[in-house]
């Protein structure tokens, strides 16, 4: 069988339906392993889909037979390949850090891995979609996941977080239902390309109306200020690999809809500004939330929010330099939030509660995965040798091409807030006064040490050596800019 | 104070959407005409009949042309019912502790529901298996069916809605659904394609895998609908 | 002709207008109300809204539906637009599965709190 970017979607789906019963009839443990076997696939695919992708340029696939626009197609670029590919190895990571989970009950981990699952095929769905509908329905999958796997635990406040992202997430998916019903009006048409190549035919005002609606609808999901209410608190309630999840996963999905709209279906100058100051502002205030939080993982996700207003800078600058940096520093937040929520929920759970100042002294009784923390922590920061430096420093090139001091003297100001919160914890970790001696330590399970070295190892192989990444990232940032190749891809399908 | 600031949001909503909505007229023909095949509705219109022998046009647009979306609909449906037993989940023994919210109803209300719940399943089992040539298709009759299993719940307490044959039953359709697109995608080479002869327009069998799947839909969503009901009935503590 | 001319739009204000209101309606009822079910209530008459929005503008004035059922083989001209339809059938699933969800989370908060009321739950920033 030909691998194709449909097995992405079919196998997940497959597998998520034949679950319950595979566990019921035939063995409990089959709930768990069955979506680390599609998981590790989808990691397969990735790979074969993006050794051939560098040689054609673009695998589109057609569903059901109909060519576009006439059907939903399916588009691997260089762009969406490279982020399906981190998705898909994030997911399989995270499955393999949870595979233990001690909090986790028997009875109930089954559901927890199919949503698991589904939540990485939906994120995957939204990034090589063709089609702007089919991307609100893979987005509606990844987002109903994420509000029952927000109120995981029964135990923490989960379900008023998942409540409160329910709501606003409501809004979003109103929104980009309203936006698509009125560009579907105007150009009759859902495929993206064909909307790409005909947008100029809107109306101005309708054609404004639909990038609003779109800009917020995805901004919700991208984390972006001030529509981020939801972000702290899903974070911070929900487990601790599901934090990893949101980071490395679903709020990649909102910026790569976000990026899709606004660089390949309305080219409009001034998006890009909205992209820099909308950003810019998300950066400022996240970052600064960020310093004021006692609470571990609530820091954590002021920090991703406060990255993420980074990329959407990154986006707006819009050149090429500014484009790889902007992957890349999706790249690292994906790989390095990952590490520091999952060694950071392990960290919490050690202490007496999540506060940063329980952490003290941990640092001797989990060595390594304070350690983790610890690496994970200098290289979000953007210390070299480690990754997270030569992402700031494609940006900030990019920055700098364009004239723009004032933006390269923000982020650097933010770099110097995010080194004052992150090393408070670390010092903590190391340098704190132990209040109680008796705490019983939980070391980490093998699978999830395992999974914890391996983003640690990308961390610093990455820093080393850049060009493993920059290679891929070339070609996605050609992709991206190149409207003009992805319309005709997508549109000469009916001749193959 | 808030309800001020509340009534001048909605006054500004309302505003923005009246004012987009004006310049989109109502009943304007839009798709142009069909035969031009200018736009994709109009490609749909013409060509339907002719290449897949389904006459509901929504059906053929909804299980074929647009039949990855369903498939994706579905799915967000499974993860609605596994989503609820996660966030509602109890541990076995609590299980035993719960029972339906109603109270028992009257004699009347049993025995009407008793006679009515055949009737309406097969109401259902009809729109999902003529979904190709009425209004109407998998959604809507599973969606009718679980009406039928909605009137049992409430005034039966202590009627079961019976999770191993839902789970059989949602499993099964989901399976079948998935296989028959990579049935598609071994023959024929595209996810989903329809690979099963078109037949004549109009008949009970044409339409090749399009009423295969919509029934396949329609089993799927009475039991993921039966499921959400059930778990979302059964929540009283028992004193 | 003039009657038909006024008639119709009142049934364009009908329309529209009636969709915009329910909108309007759920979306009043999510900011102002403070029990969860009513919030609920307030989403699912907002996707109402949207949805009957969705519908309207697949009509086709003196449409017929698109269906090509024995003896109306050749209207393919007067058809409304089919595309609209499937996709808020997909809409409308979505919005139930929404909805199902967040009942449940109701339920669950109404039975850690012992209170449905959002005023009353105060363990997170609303």
């Amino acid at each position: 069988m030909v691998i194709s970017p449909v097995h992405y979607i079919a196998v997940p789906l497959l597998a998520a339906f034949t679950i319950p019963l595979l566990s019921k009839y035939i063995h409990k443990e089959l709930a768990r392993i069955v979506p680390g076997i599609v998981l590790l696939y989808s990691v397969f695919v990735s790979i074969v889909l993006m050794m051939q992708v560098s040689e054609v340029g673009v695998i589109s696939e057609k569903i059901a037979g109909w060519s576009a626009p006439w059907g939903i197609n399916l588009m691997f670029t260089p762009f969406s390949g490279f982020l399906a590919s981190l998705m898909s190895v994030v997911g399989f990571l995270i499955w393999l850090y949870s595979y233990n989970f001690k909090k986790i009950e028997q009875s109930q981990s089954q559901k927890y891995h199919i949503l698991q699952m589904m939540m990485v095929t939906g994120a995957i769905g939204i990034v090589l979609t063709g089609d702007i509908f089919n991307l609100f329905v893979f987005m509606e999958i990844t987002a109903i996941t994420a509000y029952s796997l927000t109120s995981f635990y029964r135990e923490r406040d989960g379900a008023e977080a998942g409540f409160k992202y329910l709501l606003i997430g409501s809004f979003a998916s109103v929104m980009i239902l309203l936006a698509v019903m009125i560009l579907y009006t105007q150009l009759g048409t859902l495929n993206m390309a064909e909307i790409a190549q005909n947008a100029h035919l809107i109306p101005t005002p309708l054609r404004a109306t639909i990038l609003v609606l779109f800009l917020v609808g995805f901004g919700i999901e991208a984390e972006m200020f001030p529509l981020n209410g939801w972000a702290p608190d899903a974070y911070s309630q929900s487990p601790g690999p599901i934090g990893a999840a949101f980071a490395g996963i679903v709020v990649k999905a909102g910026v790569y809809a976000l990026i899709r709209v606004i660089f390949t279906l309305f080219d409009i100058h001034g998006a890009y500004d909205f992209l820099i100051y909308g950003g810019l502002i998300t950066m400022i205030i996240a970052e600064t939330a960020a310093v004021a939080q006692t609470n571990l993982k609530r820091m954590l996700a002021y920090s991703s929010i406060g990255q993420m207003g980074f990329v959407l800078i990154a986006f707006g600058i819009g050149t090429k330099t500014a484009i790889i940096g902007a992957l890349f520093l999706m790249f690292n937040h994906a790989v390095i939030k990952s590490l520091l929520f999952m060694s950071g929920s392990y960290l919490t759970y050690n202490s007496l509660n999540k506060k940063i100042s329980a952490l003290a002294g941990l640092g001797k009784k989990l060595p390594i995965v304070s350690l983790l923390f610890g690496l994970g922590a200098f290289a979000i920061v953007g210390l070299p040798p480690f990754s997270g430096f030569w992402s700031k420093l494609y940006v900030l090139t990019a920055a700098a091409d364009q004239n723009m001091l004032l933006l390269i003297m923000a982020i650097l100001a933010v770099s110097i807030i995010e080194i004052i919160y992150y090393f408070r914890v670390v010092s903590t970790l190391y340098y704190g006064k132990q209040e109680d001696e008796e705490i019983k330590v939980q070391k980490p399970s093998i699978n999830a040490m395992v999974s914890m070295l391996i983003l640690g190892a990308t961390i610093i192989v990455v820093g080393v050596y850049p060009d493993i990444i920059t290679h891929f990232l070339n070609n996605a940032a050609d992709m991206l800019l190149d409207k003009a190749s992805y319309i005709q891809a997508v549109l000469t399908q009916n001749i193959n | 104070m808030k309800k001020v600031l509340v009534l001048v949001l909605l006054v500004i909503v309302g505003y923005f959407l009246t004012d987009t909505f004006n310049l989109i007229p109502f009943g304007e023909n839009r798709i142009g005409n069909p035969q031009d095949e200018q736009t994709v509705a109009g490609y749909y219109l013409n060509n339907t009949v002719e290449k897949t022998s389904v006459a509901n046009t929504v059906t053929a647009i909804v299980v074929n042309y647009r039949g990855f979306d369903t498939l994706g609909e579905v799915t967000v449906l499974f993860l609605a019912t596994t989503g609820l037993g996660s966030i509602l989940f109890r541990r076995k023994e609590d299980e035993e502790e719960i029972e339906r919210i109603n109270k028992p109803s009257s004699s009347l209300m049993q025995t009407g529901s008793r006679v009515l719940f055949p009737l309406i399943a097969l109401l259902g089992i009809y729109v999902f298996i003529h979904g190709h040539l009425t209004p109407g298709g998998g959604f809507q009759g599973g969606a009718i069916i679980a009406t039928g299993f909605l009137l049992m719940l409430i005034s039966y307490k202590n009627f079961k809605a019976g999770h191993t044959m839902l789970n059989w039953v949602e499993s099964l359709a989901g399976i079948t659904f998935v296989s028959i697109g990579l049935w598609g995608l071994l023959t024929g080479g595209t996810f989903l394609e329809n690979v099963l002869p078109a037949g004549e327009l109009n008949n009970l069998i044409s339409g090749g895998v399009i009423p295969i799947i919509y029934i396949a839909v329609g089993f799927k969503v009475a039991a993921e609908l039966t499921g959400v009901l059930d778990i979302l009935l059964n929540i009283k503590p028992k004193k | 002709m003039q009657n038909f001319e006024q008639y119709n739009s009142i049934i364009t204000t009908g329309v529209y207008g009636s969709a915009i209101a329910l909108i309007l309606i759920g979306l009043y009822a999510v900011l102002i109300k403070k029990h969860l079910i009513k919030i609920v209530i307030g989403l699912s008459i907002i996707d109402a809204g949207v949805h009957l929005l969705f519908v309207a503008i697949g009509y086709i004035k003196g449409g017929t539906a698109p269906i090509f059922s024995p003896g109306n083989e050749d209207a393919v001209n007067k058809m409304v637009d089919p595309v609209p339809q499937a996709l808020v059938l997909t809409a409308i699933v979505i919005g139930f599965a929404v909805t199902a969800v967040a009942l449940s989370l109701v339920i669950r908060l109404y039975k850690h709190h012992n209170t449905a009321r959002i005023d009353q739950i105060k363990s997170l920033k609303w």
